[in-house]
């Protein structure tokens, strides 16, 4: 079973007079099969959580373990080679490579991992996505909503152990991004992944099994 | 190099210019190599058809063949295995009115640089007012038997034979023997060459031993023009290092958000830094093929009074220098790339 655990985690920026506190002694534990949700304000500190969680940012107090390993013990190469084969990210945009067709951002996805599964996996995610009739195209032919659900199964084509997904509805309208909500919890579920969803989008939050909120750089659980 | 030729085969518009515009130097820069070295073969082709090492000549000459007059004491007082050479530039006519300006070069049949002459046609011989000329007169419609008239000399010089690259200070070269020269140099030595450097206590005093590349760098304009030639030649790499640099500078800003979340995706900066050099290596490769194929295209076509040589290892220099120019210019883009940081892409 994997889980994600932030232990008294503190993030400030810059120094002195421009000391800024973006993270304030945050704990937090996710485990597979849920859909988290962090919902807050623009510049709570929603994207620093992600970042923190992803591994591209380190905290300034306290430490996040995955799987119960510490991300800061670990050096670029392994953050690296963690991010590509254990996070899947999803955001709100250029998250697809704009000169690879859908098929292409697969394949290219093997040649990183240097690994060569079967079409058929990649078929049969796409076919569960709804995607298969889109693999020839490129990202600037897809709808909004086709990029995100293709971006979605992209992160999950290496078999993460959880999606970190930023905003991935900001840029859909209502019924896109409760399809684009209801496909992360399915894929939460059924496949029993962590999926920790940032976003300023209030709607969502009946979708999510859990929703924290961030205001200031604390967070609170929310009651649902 | 999935990514790098992913994006080159989608974006053929962009990087095909990119290709043009290194394709365009390349040229220039094949075009005028060519043409340094056809200008400096020009100059000394026939002194590096002797294979020679040294040269002895006047201390006042300041290395110039013409103002070198060695006496009779200073040439007895050298080893004998040395190539005595006059030279005389003159004009000459044939019976049927083409002109030549050229350069007499008298020598002793039986020397090394005698023996070591090639000849395309015709004999061996500068015997009886014989001489062996350089295979430009060939060209120019002189024939095997005419009979060259020395300007301002009752002179007549048969053709026996005719011999390939035999060019000096820009003019071709007419070998003649010591008799045949002497009424109009009245006999002067000019130099001795040497097949092998001298040890300094054989140079007599007066004169001075250079060895045969000094003595070609003061041959008249001869390193003027060179330098000329290396300066422009310096600018065009210059020129592609900055084009390329820019290029993917500018193809690379374009690209950063994309990167930062590729970084985040777990991309590593290694992975991208390669795909931009990769990419850097095949526009170069591809601009400089074709700069060679229509480089030699040009030489081919062009008139034969233009002194072009594109020889494989200016190419091979030439080539391997753009190169390594391209390569050099992705470090600006390499930079970009690996600074990158994906946190500040996704917007924290």
């Amino acid at each position: 079973m994997s889980n994600l655990i932030f232990e008294s985690v503190t993030k400030v920026f810059g120094e002195g007079s421009s000391k800024y506190v973006a993270l304030e002694n945050i704990n937090f534990k996710a485990e597979s099969g849920q859909l988290i949700l962090v919902v807050g304000p623009s510049g709570s500190g929603k994207t620093t959580f992600l970042t923190i969680a992803g591994g591209l940012q380190t905290p300034t107090e306290g430490d996040v373990k995955i799987n119960d390993s510490t991300i800061k013990s670990l050096s670029e190469k392994q953050q690296t080679k963690l991010r590509l084969e254990k996070i899947g990210f999803v955001l709100q945009s250029y998250n697809l490579v704009p000169f690879l067709t859908v098929e292409e951002q697969f394949k290219f996805v093997d040649k990183l991992k240097n690994q060569n599964l079967t079409e058929q996996k990649m078929h049969e995610l796409l076919s569960d996505l709804g995607l298969l009739e889109l693999l020839k195209k490129y990202p600037n032919q897809l709808s909004g909503g086709q990029k995100q659900r293709v971006a979605i199964a992209r992160a999950l084509y290496t078999d993460p152990d959880y999606i970190l997904a930023d905003e991935p509805t900001a840029a859909l309208d209502t019924d896109r991004s409760m399809k684009v909500i209801e496909l992360l919890r399915d894929l939460a579920h059924k496949r029993n992944k962590i999926i920790i969803v940032v976003t300023h989008d209030l709607r969502l939050k009946d979708m999510a099994d859990k929703v924290y909120q961030i205001i200031d750089g604390k967070m609170t659980i929310l009651e649902k | 190099m999935f990514l790098a030729i992913k994006e080159m085969l989608h974006e053929k518009l962009r990087y095909s210019l990119i290709v043009a515009l290194i394709f365009l130097v390349s040229y220039l820069l094949i075009i005028l190599t060519g043409l340094a070295t056809g200008l400096a073969n020009l100059n000394k082709a026939a002194i590096n058809e002797w294979d020679a090492s040294s040269i002895v000549l006047n201390s006042d000459s300041e290395g110039r063949l013409q103002q070198s007059f060695l006496s009779q004491d200073e040439v007895a007082s050298l080893p004998n295995n040395g190539t005595r050479i006059s030279q005389y530039s003159t004009l000459v006519k044939s019976e049927n009115g083409l002109k030549e300006n050229t350069q007499l070069v008298g020598l002793d049949s039986k020397s090394f640089i005698f023996k070591k002459l090639k000849i395309t046609s015709g004999s061996k011989n500068i015997r009886n007012n014989a001489g062996v000329v350089s295979d430009k007169f060939k060209s120019d419609g002189f024939k095997i038997g005419d009979h060259l008239l020395v300007a301002n000399s009752s002179l007549r010089i048969k053709i026996t034979g005719f011999t390939p690259r035999a060019t000096l200070s820009a003019l071709p070269v007419v070998y003649i023997s010591p008799d045949t020269i002497q009424p109009l140099n009245k006999g002067v030595t000019n130099a001795v060459v040497f097949k092998n450097k001298l040890k300094n206590s054989k140079i007599p005093k007066g004169t001075n031993q250079l060895s045969i590349s000094s003595f070609i760098k003061k041959l008249p304009g001869y390193s003027a023009q060179q330098l000329t030639f290396d300066f422009m030649i310096a600018f065009l790499y210059i020129i592609i290092l900055i084009v390329i640099s820019i290029f993917l500078y500018i193809l690379t800003v374009q690209k950063l958000p994309n990167l930062g979340v590729l970084k985040a995706q777990g991309v590593s900066t290694q992975y991208l830094i390669l795909s931009t050099l990769f990419q850097s290596f095949i526009i170069s490769v591809i601009g400089v093929i074709i700069a060679i194929i229509l480089g030699e295209i040009t030489a081919i076509t062009l008139p034969s009074e233009v002194p072009i040589v594109i020889d494989k290892s200016n190419i091979i220099v030439t080539g391997i220098g753009i190169i390594i120019m391209s390569l050099l210019g992705a470090l600006i883009p390499i930079r970009q790339i690996a600074k990158v940081d994906p946190y500040k892409i996704i917007g924290g």
